[in-house]
């Protein structure tokens, strides 16, 4: 395991904050899931309809991390900051590439990523910490271009996040996809990639 | 796999990002409920039937297994699986997504792999015979083409 320093802004008093995100997620991270993420989960979504809730308000990182645990091709990837989970992400490498220009070439797939609740603007006005999505889209990428990928990422966003990828990380949107659950398909080039990676 | 980037990058990185949601993923789909009293069923006869299913699916439209599994959000390795060795039992996961691409029921699919109790009537049946009628040449034969679409139909008609 891996870890890699990184830095998100704390939503009040604006400073950038030393994080840490480590290319495998542990029981260590499972147990800060258990003790913080679920219960503020919880919290926000009781009483509330259904459709109010955040779409991966039923997610279970413990199931999804035992199911990959140990089988190649699959990545998992925890944020902590500073004894807190921020954020995890799942990814595999067993996917092919849809856009025409890179069709049928191997790509990181992000099977499943998220950030705590307590980061969300839909859950707390004023969120904890932001840069979650940057850390883990550079993750993805940083991850495609070590196994010869050239930063090809691939994922279907849910459909508070499309603007996100979209327009914050140059994504290009392949519209929804009817064996996803209509979630919308988008795909990064290795140009995109390079254009994220930017002055580095 | 190391990040090394220096913390200008991130401060401008977030300054982007702004107040965004990030979730991306497909929630998971409900698995097959199963009874410890009703074993899975593991007939070949109806797993050779789904595979063969698959394929002609698969050949009627044109596409290769690559094109298949992209669809579907599936390892190509597992669409050849499911359409060449009948003894290896798919993923439910890949069955639900399979049928969400065919755009029939899940549940007599599932009953074709053999992954829950098949329920429905003659549905064994009319897989065998659709199996039996198929044969696994380059272009669908009229006789294929007609088995393949009757057995659509049969597919069709069972409550999801």
């Amino acid at each position: 395991m891996t870890e890699s320093k990184v830095y998100l802004r704390d939503g009040k008093s604006g400073n950038l904050i030393e994080a840490s995100l480590f290319d495998e997620v542990t029981p260590d991270h499972l147990v800060l899931w258990d003790r913080d993420w679920v219960p503020a989960m919880q919290a926000f979504c009781a009483g509330k309809p259904p459709g109010q809730k955040p779409e991966d308000s039923h997610w279970d990182w413990r199931r999804k991390s035992k199911e990959v645990t140990g089988i190649l091709g699959y990545h998992s990837f925890a944020l902590v900051c500073p004894k807190e989970l921020q954020g995890l992400m799942m990814t595999n490498d067993v996917t092919s590439a849809r856009l025409p220009a890179q069709f049928g070439k191997p790509l990181i797939y992000v099977e499943f990523v998220a950030t705590a609740p307590w980061n969300r603007p839909k859950v707390q006005d004023a969120p904890r910490y932001r840069g979650v999505g940057q850390v883990f889209v550079l993750a993805a990428i940083e991850t495609s271009r070590n196994a010869g990928f050239k930063g090809r990422v691939g994922l279907h966003s849910l459909p508070d996040a499309e603007s996100f990828y979209e327009q914050k990380c140059g994504f290009t949107r392949l519209g929804p996809d009817s064996s996803h659950q209509n979630l919308t398909y988008f795909e990064m080039t290795e140009t995109q990639a390079d254009a994220f990676r930017q002055n580095h | 796999m190391k990040l090394n980037y220096p913390k200008e990058w991130f401060e401008q990185r977030i300054e982007k990002e702004g107040k965004v949601e990030i979730g991306a993923g497909v929630p998971p789909a409900p698995r097959p409920v199963e009874s410890a009293a009703e074993p899975k069923i593991k007939l070949l006869d109806t797993r050779i039937a789904f595979g063969q299913f698959v394929a002609l699916w698969r050949r009627n439209k044109g596409w290769n297994a690559e094109r298949l599994a992209a669809a579907a959000g599936i390892d190509p390795e597992e669409v050849l699986q499911i359409e060449y060795d009948p003894h290896c039992e798919p993923e439910p996961d890949a069955v639900f997504k399979l049928a969400g691409v065919f755009g029939v029921p899940s549940r007599p699919l599932l009953e074709l792999a053999g992954l829950v109790v098949n329920r429905t009537p003659h549905l064994r049946e009319e897989a065998i015979r659709f199996a039996a009628r198929s044969e696994s040449i380059a272009a669908l034969s009229d006789v294929e083409r007609q088995a393949f679409e009757a057995f659509v139909t049969t597919l069709s008609e069972v409550k999801g």
